[in-house]
């Protein structure tokens, strides 16, 4: 029974990336007529005749499409750093960005800057827009401070998990107060809820972008010591990791990498999970490299799940939450079966 | 007193069959209403509307919390909401007749602990004609042809106030922020063909479809309808500013009160459509080229 | 220069508390260098606690040296440099390759930016050969048996390379012929100079050990070598004489005893 050799990390990374710009280009032809929109591309490269329609084609690729392929990216790449980051400190393959409350506190963060800004969600001018981002951030972190405050620190595993279900259960609930009270903004909230990825312009991408690279910086730079991790604190302490502040550290920039994911696209489930697993399956699992690579990963099931959302019922969209369910859920039970018949990890 | 009511009582029995009035209401339900009902909840605005232009109103004994008009109806118990309702509360109230859309959960129960339930839910022009005909049936209405005469008058008041200008004009209305669009197949997208509006989401996209923005980018409508809150952030959508409408400030914005009026298939629905019309009206002054 | 003190690990007035409850009572020992010390008692008398707080991982009361220095003063880099532990019973780097995890052995000698290089590769591949798990380097530890497992734990904590070796249950999962191995590993590693202290419930396992070291309910009973009558007197009165120690072709063993006589 031999267990599989897997890719090495720089081939799955090249991959990675190849994907993903081959869909962000992809996503440059898919719009509301579907996929077909080779006119774009054409009107894009200049080699239509310069007219109205295709002057309004290439304006409708560089600030509709390009931005939200783009963002989508972001936003996965944001939830696979932070699932990969929450699987490291958790040491559990279970764990979610979402399972500290971060998620519950983003979304009552955002809901309650609703109430004050008394607008829509969607498509704010840049400071109004930093300022819902700003209130997401500040949600999810508090949200993890009160999962930290109700497990009494960070130590025991358990009890941080435990805590983080409660908060994220009862700071559900107090959105859904809010929105009995403030019922106008019922749709609002649900568009976020299911996660969308319709409104994303270049602002949100930049926000995204501020947002990912110190922290996947900071993971690569930690990278090693998040393996030393997996070997339990008390081995982890007795090589000489600083056990407490790490965890701290990383929970908080996982907090942070949510945050900022969901004030731009909402809820989206699963990306987080699925994106280190999948990985994880794919390629020996080292630190430096593995942090990385999930989010790369992340990042390419969200462009793909975006993608399929405008295209499949064009005009109209799928949710794109129910679409990274879909692909995330189907090519990580792919990966076991494969694992079973070679007699790999269960 | 007791006997002619009892006479009376007798002569609505004949002439409305043995037992009462049988109804099948939008569940596929038989609801036999053996009398006038005197003690009526309605967890549905527009059927709150159409028992009030019934004549109805002081029956009523609770009503939902979104029930907004006539403003007395506002001072009765509130009971939830359609998709909420609270049972025990109208189970005290001890109606005789409860008012729900089809897709209201609790009826059941409501059912069971032997209440008279309804459940109708009119969800375009036809269908508000036919609630406002069923409902007089239920509840003992000699003659509902008077409201639907007058509804039928704000409609025909509604097109004449439309400008000539503004027949044919692309229109896209959003309902919902995600971007949900009113579809030519909806209540809504039916109001705005009977003005002689064309809708850029067509009726086989569904009454409430979940529309990729770029579709209102590359449809162009001639003019955008959508509720004042929305509006503000409307130019700052990722690429909305190539929307010519938008640039031309051909909008039309609606409050949360006429938000209802344009929504609820019931009987103000004229006065939805004259909303439009006035809207349309400002845009396309007569004596302007459109 | 301070001359380099004759215990690699000293332990003075030694008080822990878990949970509340009081597990250490005023412990006095000294863990002389290059020389292997068991750790031997019966259940619940503190000797994984007493290694957990030599190994410097336990809030404590008292004083604990590693060379003559405080632990607890020590910076943790030098003090995982100095000190490789290994824990008891963990089910944890199931995800890790066996080669992966024994490299994580050598974090202590990385600096922040750096990674591994070709001498640290060197190393984690002698302790996984000197555990005989080489070949399994490319497996992931989820899939391997409970004893293959084991020895690439104990892999992990042999490519420390550190001076003193902490140990916890190391036999755990192992068949005899895997422990003999593991014997002559201890062997060779004292005499090359490195100081072992053990946790091992295997009471035969542990007269093979330079001293006993007893407890009984968080203290210290006695700490005296192998081979000294005393220490036998000792480990059979902390076990309520239910054992008995002999020596059999030249070496010792703990039998049991049975009460029926």
């Amino acid at each position: 029974m031999r267990d599989y050799v897997y890719q090495r990390p720089v081939v799955l990374g090249l991959l990675l990336c190849t994907a993903t710009v081959a869909l962000v280009l992809t996503g440059m032809l898919a719009g509301s007529t579907g996929l077909d929109d080779w006119h774009a591309l054409g009107a894009l490269l200049g080699l239509m005749p310069a007219d109205a329609d295709s002057g309004m084609l290439a304006q409708i690729v560089w600030q509709i499409r390009m931005p939200r392929s783009i963002g989508a990216w972001l936003a996965g790449a944001l939830l696979g750093l932070a699932g990969a980051l929450a699987q490291a400190v958790f040491r559990n393959p279970l764990a979610d960005p979402y399972l500290l409350g971060s998620a519950s506190g983003a979304s009552l963060g955002v809901c309650l800057a609703l109430v004050a800004m008394d607008g829509s969600l969607v498509a704010m001018p840049w400071l109004a827009r930093l300022g819902l981002t700003g209130a997401a951030f500040v949600g999810a972190i508090l949200a993890v401070a009160m999962t930290a405050a109700l497990a009494s620190g960070m130590a025991q595993t358990l009890r941080l998990l435990l805590a983080g279900v409660v908060v994220a259960v009862v700071l559900g609930a107090a959105t859904s107060l809010v929105l009995q009270m403030y019922p106008h903004l019922l749709q609002s909230m649900q568009g976020f809820m299911l996660g969308s990825t319709a409104f994303v312009g270049w602002d949100s991408c930049a926000l995204m972008l501020a947002a990912l690279l110190p922290g996947l910086g900071l993971a690569m730079v930690l990278g090693r010591w998040l393996d030393g991790l997996a070997l339990g604190e008390q081995t982890a302490a007795s090589l000489g990791l600083p056990v407490q502040p790490m965890r701290w550290i990383l929970i908080i920039t996982l907090a942070l990498a949510t945050g900022a994911a969901v004030a731009h696209t909402g809820l989206i489930a699963f990306v987080g999970l699925a994106a280190p697993h999948i990985t994880r399956r794919m390629v020996r699992w080292g630190s430096r490299h593995g942090v990385l690579l999930a989010s790369l990963m992340g990042g390419l099931l969200l462009v793909a799940a975006d993608l399929l959302a405008r295209v499949v019922i064009a005009p109209r969209e799928l949710p794109v939450g129910v679409l990274t369910a879909l692909i995330g859920g189907a090519y990580l039970l792919w990966l076991m079966r494969r694992h079973k018949q070679g007699g790999g990890v269960s | 007193m007791k006997k002619w009511a009892l006479l009376l009582g007798l002569c609505l029995a004949c002439t409305w069959g043995w037992a009462g009035v049988t109804l099948t209401d939008d569940k596929g339900r038989k609801v036999t209403i053996a009398q006038a009902p005197k003690r009526i909840v309605s967890l549905l605005p527009s059927l709150t509307e159409t028992v009030c232009a019934l004549g109805r109103c002081k029956d009523l004994v609770g009503v939902d919390r979104y029930s907004n008009f006539p403003q007395g109806v506002r001072k009765l118990p509130q009971l939830g909401g359609g998709l909420d309702p609270q049972i025990e509360a109208i189970f005290a109230l001890k109606p005789d007749l409860v008012l729900a859309a089809s897709s209201s959960p609790g009826t059941e129960r409501l059912a069971a602990l032997g209440l008279t339930v309804l459940q109708l839910e009119p969800k375009d022009q036809a269908d508000a004609v036919r609630v406002v005909r069923m409902l007089a049936q239920a509840l003992y209405v000699a003659d509902p042809e008077l409201v639907i005469q007058q509804m039928d008058l704000e409609f025909a008041q509604a097109k004449a106030l439309m400008p000539v200008g503004a027949r044919g004009k692309k229109v896209y209305f959003e309902v919902g922020s995600a971007p949900y669009a009113a579809g030519a197949a909806s209540f809504i997208g039916q109001t705005l063909s009977h003005l002689g509006l064309v809708n850029i989401v067509g009726p086989e996209l569904g009454p409430f479809p979940k529309i990729n923005p770029e579709l209102v980018v590359r449809a162009q409508p001639d003019v955008v309808v959508v509720a004042d809150s929305s509006f503000s952030t409307l130019a700052q959508r990722p690429g909305w500013g190539l929307v010519r409408a938008l640039q031309d400030h051909k909008v039309c914005t609606f409050s949360q009160e006429e938000g209802d009026l344009l929504v609820r298939p019931g009987p103000r629905m004229g006065q939805g459509a004259q909303l439009l019309a006035r809207c349309f009206a400002r845009l396309y002054p007569k004596g302007q080229t459109p | 220069m301070k001359p380099l003190s004759p215990a690699a690990l000293q332990v003075t007035g030694l008080h822990v508390a878990l949970s509340g409850a009081k597990v250490l009572h005023d412990v006095h020992a000294s863990i002389p260098r290059g020389r292997w010390v068991s750790i031997v008692g019966p259940n619940g008398a503190g000797k994984s606690t007493l290694l957990a707080a030599m190994a410097g991982l336990l809030p404590v009361q008292g004083r604990v040296e590693l060379g003559g220095e405080d632990l607890q003063a020590m910076p943790a880099a030098r003090r995982a440099q100095q000190l490789a532990w290994m824990g008891q019973g963990e089910s944890v780097g199931d995800d890790l390759s066996a080669l992966d995890l024994t490299l994580l052995g050598r974090l202590p000698h990385q600096s922040w930016f750096s990674g591994l290089d070709a001498a640290d590769q060197a190393l984690a591949e002698q302790a996984l050969r000197d555990m005989h798990a080489w070949q399994w380097r490319e497996r992931y530890v989820g899939t391997l048996s409970g004893g293959e497992r084991q020895r690439v734990l104990l892999a992990r904590a042999l490519a420390v390379q550190a001076p003193v070796l902490l140990l916890d249950e190391p036999l755990a999962n192992l068949d005899p012929p895997h422990q003999a191995d593991w014997l002559d590993l201890m062997r060779s590693l004292v005499t090359a100079g490195t100081t072992v202290v053990s946790v091992l419930h295997e009471i035969s396992m542990a007269l093979q050990a330079d001293e006993l070291l007893v407890m009984q309910q968080g203290r210290v009973v006695h700490q005296g070598a192998c081979t000294d009558a005393l220490s036998h007197r000792a480990l059979e009165s902390v076990f309520d004489d239910r054992i008995q120690v002999r020596t059999v072709d030249g070496q010792l063993v703990a039998l049991p005893r049975s009460t029926r006589r």
